[in-house]
């Protein structure tokens, strides 16, 4: 902690920087606490399929800037390098706000961003989808396989995803891909979201 | 197809490497690789891993050097070991996650025991079994040394000491260091792991090459535009006062310190969550630490394992001729606040995401490229000639667009392939 701020708590100082501390906090309770979740709610399960596989066809497609649409403004997407982690101790691939996903889709469409031009060709299978009651909406745990062709050659890669869906269209507040093949080493893994 | 180009000639470095370029075959030949092995990996000191990564006996993490699995261990005396992860029985590599912390190392396959500074201390049914001497059986143990912490190790037989192997490189290692209150600092576990398919040399070529930035990273500086943010990269290579230094033992240091006379904070762009971080230490009247935040703008390179690159150590870890990972650390500051570290953790995924990529893509297109037999040659010529430092040591000075740090990085790797060090049995 940063002495003096903490006993002046307020925004812009130590509060601000325990709400960046809560968010994390919840983006790792999210992950680490998946395998307890009790069997889904086959209704939640049956109104979260569509929404993630339509997610799945857009980014299949490169309609990143559809999209950045369906964020929330507190969005988080989350890419841990393992399981256990904490994104305040642990290095992450990426762990994007609606700022830097809109970045990222402006990156995607730049002709000088070498890796990825040209650009990945994915091929997304979700399944295994289960949902549960959250505050002001849902949470989602699927599994998915990702095939991905660039320069000639793929890679495919598999994991789950786990998907904070809040309000009447349920839109992303959360999303965290657990890809464990990343704790291998792979190949130009930017074409993940 | 040339007959140097056939794999069936003995490698003459003198011909492969000249000053002004460079033979494909370095890159693509596979005989050449397996000498690298031996010739580079076991020959020169290579960094192992940092001694924050294992605080109490018992801890150890796993790695290579060369291809060799290689554990770091601290015995219970508190001293660091640098040990071949291999069973002296049959083989069999004992340790099979990346770190942890072991009492001892039991082999999985015929329960064979160590302690964790490799001595042999249990063999199970003993009465049957010959061993007259068991300190004979100790796991291999490679020389080590550690400078500010950093463990690096070697099997050379005849080490020159790491102090006068780090040379004038200690110069920006001890600056890097020096930085972080205290001179503390920490390598986080779980390390960021790439792969590219190319030759490992491919990232040293990269790793002092000053000119890619404005044509590779491209997008990354246009990026920044968006926010009105100025990243180092975006700067005139021609004409920047960022400076280039070709050291002894092919070590290079780019100081880019020099083009960025306002602080290294004030290149940062607006990575997730960095406003209330910021503005807590800004409150706080710490403001002058986020410099720490983000890299020291010193790229240090240590041939040939490791690069200081922002705040994250890029350990390089050949896989075969033509595909090599790459090992992202990220360091922390433990005295500094708090914020420091959680700034870290978000400014290092910037290039990572926005950067490395480029360069991941430039690997694997030159290696593509340097497939044609027919066009044997790699310039390398740029910033000849080269001209000694005026004060005399063994540093060569360039602007950041010269190719003299892959000249003289090149010319001691031809040098260990040409008149190779004898390296130790164990
Ligand atoms: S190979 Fe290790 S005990 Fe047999
Ligand atoms: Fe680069």
């Amino acid at each position: 902690m940063t002495g003096g701020a903490a006993d002046a708590p307020g925004p812009g100082s130590a509060g601000a920087q325990a709400a960046v501390l809560a968010r994390y906090d919840e983006l790792a309770s999210l992950l680490g606490g998946m395998d307890d979740r009790p069997g889904a709610d086959p209704g939640l399960t049956a109104e979260a399929a569509p929404v993630l596989l339509h997610e799945a066809r857009l980014l299949d497609a490169g309609r990143f800037e559809d999209w950045l649409a369906g964020w929330t403004s507190d969005a988080v997407l989350w890419l841990p390098l393992s399981a256990r982690a904490h994104p305040g101790t642990d290095q992450s691939l990426l762990l994007d706000d609606r700022r830097r996903l809109a970045e990222r889709v402006d990156w995607r469409r730049e002709p000088s961003a070498w890796g990825q031009n040209p650009p990945s060709r994915t091929t997304r299978v979700v399944g295994s989808i289960e949902a549960w009651a959250a505050a002001d909406g849902l949470v989602a745990r699927s599994s998915f396989l990702i095939d991905e062709y660039r320069h000639g050659r793929h890679q495919a890669l598999a994991g789950y995803q786990i998907h904070e869906l809040v309000g009447d269209d349920l839109r992303r507040r959360t999303k965290i891909l657990v890809v464990p093949a990343l704790g291998t080493g792979v190949r130009n893994p930017s074409f993940l979201l | 197809m040339t007959a140097i180009d056939s794999g069936t000639v003995p490698p003459d470095f003198d011909y492969l490497v000249q000053p002004h370029r460079v033979h494909r075959r370095i890159y693509t030949d596979p005989q050449i690789f397996d000498l690298e092995m031996t010739r580079v990996f076991a020959a020169s000191w290579c960094y192992v891993g940092h001694e924050s990564e294992i605080p109490a006996p018992g801890d150890y993490r796993t790695t290579t050097l060369g291809l060799r699995p290689v554990l770091m261990t601290r015995g219970r005396d508190g001293a660091v070991n640098v040990l071949l992860n291999r069973c002296t029985h049959r083989g069999t590599v004992l340790a099979g996650e990346s770190s942890g912390c072991a009492k001892r190392f039991v082999c999985p396959y015929h329960g064979w025991t160590f302690a964790p500074d490799g001595q042999l201390v249990a063999i199970p049914f003993p009465a049957d079994h010959a061993v007259e001497d068991r300190s004979t059986l100790s796991l291999g143990r490679l020389t080590t040394a550690t400078y500010r912490g950093f463990v690096f190790a070697t099997l050379n037989a005849e080490p020159e000491p790491l102090d006068c192997w780090l040379g004038e490189a200690r110069e920006a290692f001890d600056t890097i260091v020096d930085r972080h209150p205290g001179g503390d600092i920490a390598v986080m576990g779980s390390p960021h792991l790439l792969e590219f398919l190319g030759n490992w040399k491919l990232s040293w070529d990269n790793a002092a090459d000053g000119l890619h930035a404005t044509f590779a990273h491209e997008s990354y500086n246009t990026l920044g535009e968006m926010v009105d943010t100025e990243t180092v990269l975006a700067r005139d290579p021609g004409s920047t006062p960022m400076v280039s230094k070709a050291l002894r033992n092919g070590h290079m240091v780019v100081d880019q310190r020099p083009g960025i006379p306002q602080g290294p904070w004030a290149t940062m762009r607006r990575v997730p969550f960095r406003e209330p971080l910021e503005s807590a230490l800004v409150d706080a009247g710490e403001e002058s630490l986020l410099d720490l935040a983000t890299g020291s703008m010193i790229n240090l390179s240590l041939f040939p394992n490791l690069l200081f690159v922002g705040n994250q150590l890029l350990v390089i870890e050949p896989v075969a001729v033509d595909r090599t990972r790459l090992q992202l650390w990220l360091t922390s500051a433990p005295g500094a606040p708090s914020e420091i570290d959680l700034l870290r953790l978000r400014v290092d995924e910037d290039f990572v995401n926005f950067g490395t990529p480029d360069d991941l893509d430039m690997f694997e297109r030159v290696q593509r490229g340097l497939s044609i037999p027919e066009m044997e040659w790699i310039d390398m010529s740029r910033g000849l000639p080269d001209s000694d430092a005026a004060d005399g040591d063994a540093t060569i000075y360039g602007p950041i667009t010269s190719e003299a740090p892959q000249r003289r990085y090149l010319a001691h790797y031809a040098k260990l392939m040409t008149t190779p060090a004898a390296t130790r049995a164990l």
